[in-house]
């Protein structure tokens, strides 16, 4: 990968040996041996047809000169019209199975990619961006299967001037130095102006970079300027950085612009070398007219092989690595691992921490030996300051991260043993910021449980708030959510999830409650929403709505991964512990009391 | 008439009545750069074709047989010369097509940036952020990019295919023949294959864009997958996806296999040479031009494989024209009403039965009217969809009521002079835009050099000095991506500074931020009612306690006007603002 090597590297990454690497691309490829032997034969067939051109007018040439005969020269114009064909012919089928061989690597690979990522747990997607997962599983496979065809490629030029470079050989062995001798200089030029290149590309790359930023700029904040009239001084500096990036893209366009001039004036001194000392030979009779003629017209053949190699390495490096990538994703280890596949029944939803134990990195432990119990059919409030281990008690209970100690049961049996995937369709879970996929409102509410009817869906959505939420939705609820929900309101995507857990009618049900505000009309079919769900499941809540803390049977306050109290509300109100202070810090101005009093307080 | 917002005085003349005549107008300021690139296109290709007329000027002297070095060494030398100054002129040509490319870049990306700062909030409301970011970026670069590469191999290599039909003649004029026949049948056959295959590529692309749009989705939610235990049902959804992609792909391939440029280069080398061979057979031409002629018909091969590349780099470019002067020229009227009001404001505003609706789509507001007294603070309340924050925009113009009237201080917004209308007027947004500088700058942005004393009192009344104290560089901070980032919260009292500043009569503020903390709570409680102070303000919230201590309330339901008057008002006569506050009661 040479200069950007480690720039994209991930913790899971690792590094396969070279030959481990290369048989498990192959384990892709085996499958299309077959085609991959009709591409080699294709390649074959057009390296020895394009090497076979020059070499056969070559020998003509050599009789016209010798007497002025054309013998062999209709044949040979038959023939050529047969090569022309044939490499056209070749071509053609190498490409279409090419293609086809390529096509069903990238398939199979992004298949096994992404059903290894989906098997990761959730710590793995915590840990590492998803946009780079998704480069892994659609860019990079897609490098790796045209590793093959770059390979093909260069393989058949090669083959072509190996060809010629035997007949050569064979015919005058003289002239050989002399063609030889020049293909290292034109090697080393071009890979000095492909150094070049990259350093004033990525120089360019910078200063547009710079105008893009500058725009994106403009164009969002241009209400602000034009709220205070500032359009004259952003135009001023947009005019700065503009000129600037033509300066610097000027001087990448000069030597990229320089790159083939140069070339060509080089293949021009090489081909008037050829011709002086190739006519000097077949003056003094060393060899032929048309050993002559065959040298001065191989030296594109070797031209074109040599200045691909000097892009070859890069490419097929990028392949290797693309692979290395790939393969590293579907070998990352998963933490959390069932010791049996239990069916699951029906659930009551007791939950019990037995001493449980748990850490993201082993030096800093987040929960140490929790014990809790929630009964079957219990609302259960989780309060305490960031980092007090509210959402890890509710991931533990998801199963979505592997605890080092201790137990944790439902319904008195070992959450390890359990079928996980039918364990978790008894479970509903509203993440703090609701997710919605593209579809319309129906798609989505209906995803845990396909089979729902639209009449069921209909009327537990009449039940909230009588459904007065439907009507803000354009189409109701085959409205468009657009692309991860973004075509509704915060509000709207939460009561859309918390529909997505009530059509479900899950045993326990996990809320990791929003923190976003939403207008006092949504908010009132929010509340609805939860009511309906907290009567049916047993419930962890993981509040920071006063209301939500009220309504549940009993409040359980952390601190740093410890229950220090529990209780409702106004018992521990009147404690005046820890969750005193966290109401006051918290949920206070949530209270009635503190809306009431506003009007006042504002005002001192 | 209407007027652009904002325009530059030395702004070139170019004409915009159709993409082409667009393009060529900027191109024809740059005259000298096109002769520069015709030239070189012209001189590289002949003396390409020189190279092939010496060689066989050698063979022929070889074959006379005689003294022969000196001459020979002569030939070597021209060759030599003659690719060094080809090598000039195709620099010329290349660097020619460069220099117009990047200028172009740079002027049409002015004169779009220009357009834009010239163009009307309701534009730049009603367009999608992410789309002109594309024509300004994207296709800015194509447009470039269609002049090199694209035009430049197009001109090199047309030059290319017309050197053997000139210089074929001065072997023998019927050796035009197979040139001639090349390049007849090689347009056709180039236009064939760039028909077939746009479609084909426009398939792949966009299964590839749906295949990694569903993947990234499904990888963002996974969440949710997992708790829904949909990991099966999400791998099979892409494997279907990526078959699709696949079968584009093969498609694709498909046709760019059946290359027949490819075909045709092989019959013309064998139609040349047999040609060659019957003529020289004949006594009409000499071994020495045999060899040049096959050597001329080898100029071919750059035109076959470069062209592919160059024609759809170019029809690009063309793509990319008119969607940028498609953006640059679509008309944004609002008339600016220079010679109107402009005195100082007092406050008042009326709405008399106003509607608007958005171009193309349903009515978000219908038939609104109430009065706001200079100095009354009026929060406004309703679902998303009501109508809310349009009915703000409508007060400084960023939309022009549709039906109705609305009126400042007795006179319709019309009658004021724009820039003095909004000079008075000032909204905070719900996503408060912070521009990538200082927080002094950003919030003296309205009164560029103001003293540091003020900006700190502006602060100060916002309640966001102690946190600005807070960071490393205190004032001196740069926001945004080279520097801290802010919460909604403290972007909000960044603004209601800025505001402090400005000193607007009416402040309209759409405000969506939420407290995690009651400290906060306190603190933008303070920053808010200090900014309504002295002003009329309208606050679009969320916010039950600025609901509790505006003068009036507006409730809007469904772009209508459900209810209207003070808090006790509405707690006796509006059902759903009760229930609001009865929910509370019964806990």
């Amino acid at each position: 990968m040479g200069f950007f090597t480690g720039l994209d590297a991930e913790s899971y990454d690792r590094t396969y040996r070279d030959r481990d690497l290369v048989a498990r691309m192959w384990t892709y490829f085996r499958p299309h041996a077959r085609r991959l032997t009709v591409i080699s034969l294709m390649i074959l067939v057009m390296s020895a047809a394009g090497a076979l051109t020059p070499i056969l007018v070559a020998r003509v040439i050599d009789g016209m000169s010798r007497q002025g005969s054309t013998e062999g020269g209709l044949s040979l114009a038959a023939a050529l019209f047969g090569l022309g064909f044939l490499v056209w012919a070749a071509n053609w089928v190498r490409r279409t199975v090419s293609a086809r061989a390529v096509g069903d690597v990238m398939l199979d690979l992004r298949r096994d990619a992404f059903a290894a990522a989906a098997g990761h747990d959730l710590a793995f997607f915590g840990e590492h961006a998803s946009g780079r997962i998704v480069s892994r599983i659609t860019s990079d496979t897609s490098e790796f299967a045209q590793v093959v065809v770059l390979v093909t490629d260069l393989i058949s030029q090669f083959l072509e001037a190996a060809v010629i470079f035997a007949v050569l050989a064979s015919i005058e062995p003289r002239l050989l130095p002399w063609l030889i001798g020049f293909l290292p200089i034109t090697f080393l030029v071009a890979m000095s102006f492909r150094r070049l290149a990259r350093r004033v590309t990525r120089a360019g790359f910078r200063a547009m970079a710079n105008v893009n930023a500058l725009i994106k700029e403009a164009v969002t904040g241009i209400n602000v300027a034009k709220n205070f009239r500032q359009e004259r001084a952003i135009h001023a500096e947009f005019t700065q950085v503009n000129r600037q990036s033509y300066r610097i893209n000027l001087r990448r366009g000069f030597v990229l612009a320089m790159v083939f001039p140069v070339l060509n004036a080089l293949g021009g001194v090489g081909t008037a070398m050829l011709v002086y000392v190739g006519g000097l030979n077949a003056v003094q009779g060393l060899i032929t007219i048309g050993a002559w003629y065959l040298f001065i017209s191989s030296l594109d053949f070797f031209w074109f092989p040599v200045l691909n190699l000097s892009a070859f390495w890069s490419q097929v490096q990028g392949g290797l690595s693309a692979a290395e990538r790939v393969f590293a994703l579907i070998d990352a280890e998963s933490q959390v691992v069932q010791v049996s596949q239990r069916p699951v029944p029906r659930l009551e939803g007791r939950v019990t921490f037995d001493r449980l134990q748990f850490h993201y990195l082993p030096t800093e432990p987040v929960l140490e030996d929790l014990s809790l119990e929630i009964a079957a059919g219990e609302d259960v409030a989780l309060v305490g300051h960031t980092g007090a281990g509210k959402s890890t008690i509710a991931k533990l209970i998801c199963r979505f991260y592997e605890y080092q100690g201790g137990r944790l049961l439902v319904d008195g049996q070992d959450l390890r043993t359990f079928d996980l995937r039918a364990y978790r369709r008894q479970l509903g879970i509203v993440p703090q910021v609701p997710f919605l996929f593209s579809g319309t409102a129906l798609d989505n509410i209906r995803y845990a449980r396909p089979e729902a009817t639209d009449e069921e869906i209909e009327s537990l959505a009449r039940r909230i708030g009588e459904g007065e939420w439907l009507e803000t939705l354009p189409q109701g609820l085959m409205t468009e959510v657009g692309e991860r929900g973004a075509q509704l309101s915060m509000g709207q995507r939460q009561l859309v999830s918390l529909m997505r857990v009530l059509v479900q009618h899950p045993s326990i049900f996990i809320l990791d409650e929003a923190t976003a505000s939403v207008d006092p009309f949504t908010e009132y079919q929010i509340q609805q929403a939860l009511r309906l769900i907290l009567e049916e499941s047993t419930s962890i809540l993981i509040a920071h709505r006063l209301s939500t803390v009220k309504a549940a049977d009993r409040i359980i306050v952390l601190r740093q991964g410890k229950i220090i109290e529990q209780g409702n509300h106004t018992s521990l109100m009147s404690q005046g512990g820890h969750y005193a202070e966290l109401y006051d810090t918290y949920f206070r101005h949530q209270s009635l009391e503190y809306v009431e009093r506003a009007r006042t307080a504002v005002a001192r | 008439m209407s007027v652009a917002e904002f325009v530059i005085a030395d702004a070139p003349a170019v004409d915009r009545s159709s993409p082409l005549r667009w393009i060529a107008s900027h191109v024809a300021r740059h005259g000298w750069i096109v002769v520069m690139l015709l030239v070189g296109a012209f001189g590289n290709a002949a003396l390409a074709a020189l190279v092939p007329v010496y060689i066989g000027q050698a063979f022929n002297l070889i074959l006379g047989g005689g003294a022969v070095l000196g001459a020979l060494l002569q030939l070597a030398l021209l060759i030599m010369g003659s690719q060094v100054l080809r090598g000039a002129l195709q620099l010329g040509r290349n660097f020619g097509a460069e220099l117009i490319g990047q200028r172009l870049e740079r002027d049409i990306r002015a004169e779009l940036y220009v357009s834009l700062l010239g163009k009307s909030m309701t534009f730049h409301h009603l367009q999608p952020v992410g789309d002109t970011m594309a024509r300004a970026t994207n296709d800015v670069r194509e447009v470039n990019l269609m002049f090199n590469p694209g035009l430049n191999l197009v001109i090199g290599s047309a030059n290319f295919l017309i050197m053997p039909i000139l210089v074929a003649p001065s072997f023998h004029p019927a050796l035009m023949l197979t040139p001639s026949l090349f390049l007849v049948a090689y347009g056709l056959a180039l236009w064939q294959y760039l028909t077939e295959l746009r479609p084909v590529t426009e398939a792949q692309r966009s299964a590839f864009g749906e295949m990694n749009a569903h993947l990234a989705e499904a990888v963002d939610g996974i969440e949710v997958v997992k708790g829904a235990a949909q990991e099966d049902e999400e791998v099979s959804r892409f494997t279907a996806n990526a078959r699709t992609f696949r079968e584009a792909f093969v498609r694709q391939g498909r046709v760019e296999a059946r290359f027949m440029p490819l075909l045709l280069l092989g019959l013309a080398t064998a139609g040349a040479f047999l040609h060659a061979i019957l003529l020289f057979r004949q006594g009409a031409i000499d071994l020495g031009q045999v060899v040049a002629y096959v050597g001329l018909i080898n100029l071919f091969g750059f035109p076959t494989f470069v062209s592919l590349f160059a024609y759809s780099q170019v029809s690009l470019g063309m793509a990319s024209a008119r969607r940028i002067l498609d953006l640059i020229n679509r008309h944004t009227e609002l008339d600016q009403n220079p010679s109107g009001h402009a005195g100082p404001m007092r406050g008042e505003i009326e709405f008399h039965g106003v509607s608007y609706s958005y171009p193309g789509r349903v009515r978000v507001l219908e038939d609104i009217s109430f009065r706001v007294a200079p100095g009354q603070t009026v929060a406004i309340v309703g679902q998303t969809g009501a109508g809310k924050t349009t009915l703000g925009r409508l007060v400084n113009r960023t939309y022009d009521v549709e039906r109705g009237s609305l009126r400042v201080d007795g006179l319709d917004v019309r009658q004021w002079r724009l820039g003095a209308l909004r000079e008075q007027i000032s909204i905070i947004e719900q996503d408060v835009f912070l521009f990538s500088r200082s927080i002094a700058d950003n919030i003296a942005f309205g009164r560029p050099g103001a003293s540091r004393a003020d900006i700190e009192a502006a602060a100060r009344a916002a309640q966001a000095h102690e946190f600005i104290l807070a960071f490393h560089d205190g004032y001196d901070t740069l926001v945004g991506e080279r520097g801290v980032t802010l919460s909604g919260g403290q972007r909000q009292r960044l603004a209601l500074a800025r505001a402090f500043l400005t000193d607007p009569r009416i402040l309209i503020l759409d405000d969506s931020t939420s407290s995690i903390d009651s400290a906060t709570e306190d603190q933008i409680q303070q920053a808010i009612f200090r900014a309504a102070r002295g002003r009329t303000t309208l606050i679009i919230t969320h916010r039950l306690s600025q609901i509790r201590w505006a003068d009036t309330i507006v409730v809007l339901r469904r772009g209508r006007l459900a209810a209207v008057g003070s808090h006790d008002e509405l707690m006796r006569s509006a059902p759903a603002y009760r229930r609001i506050f009865e929910q509370y009661e019964s806990r």
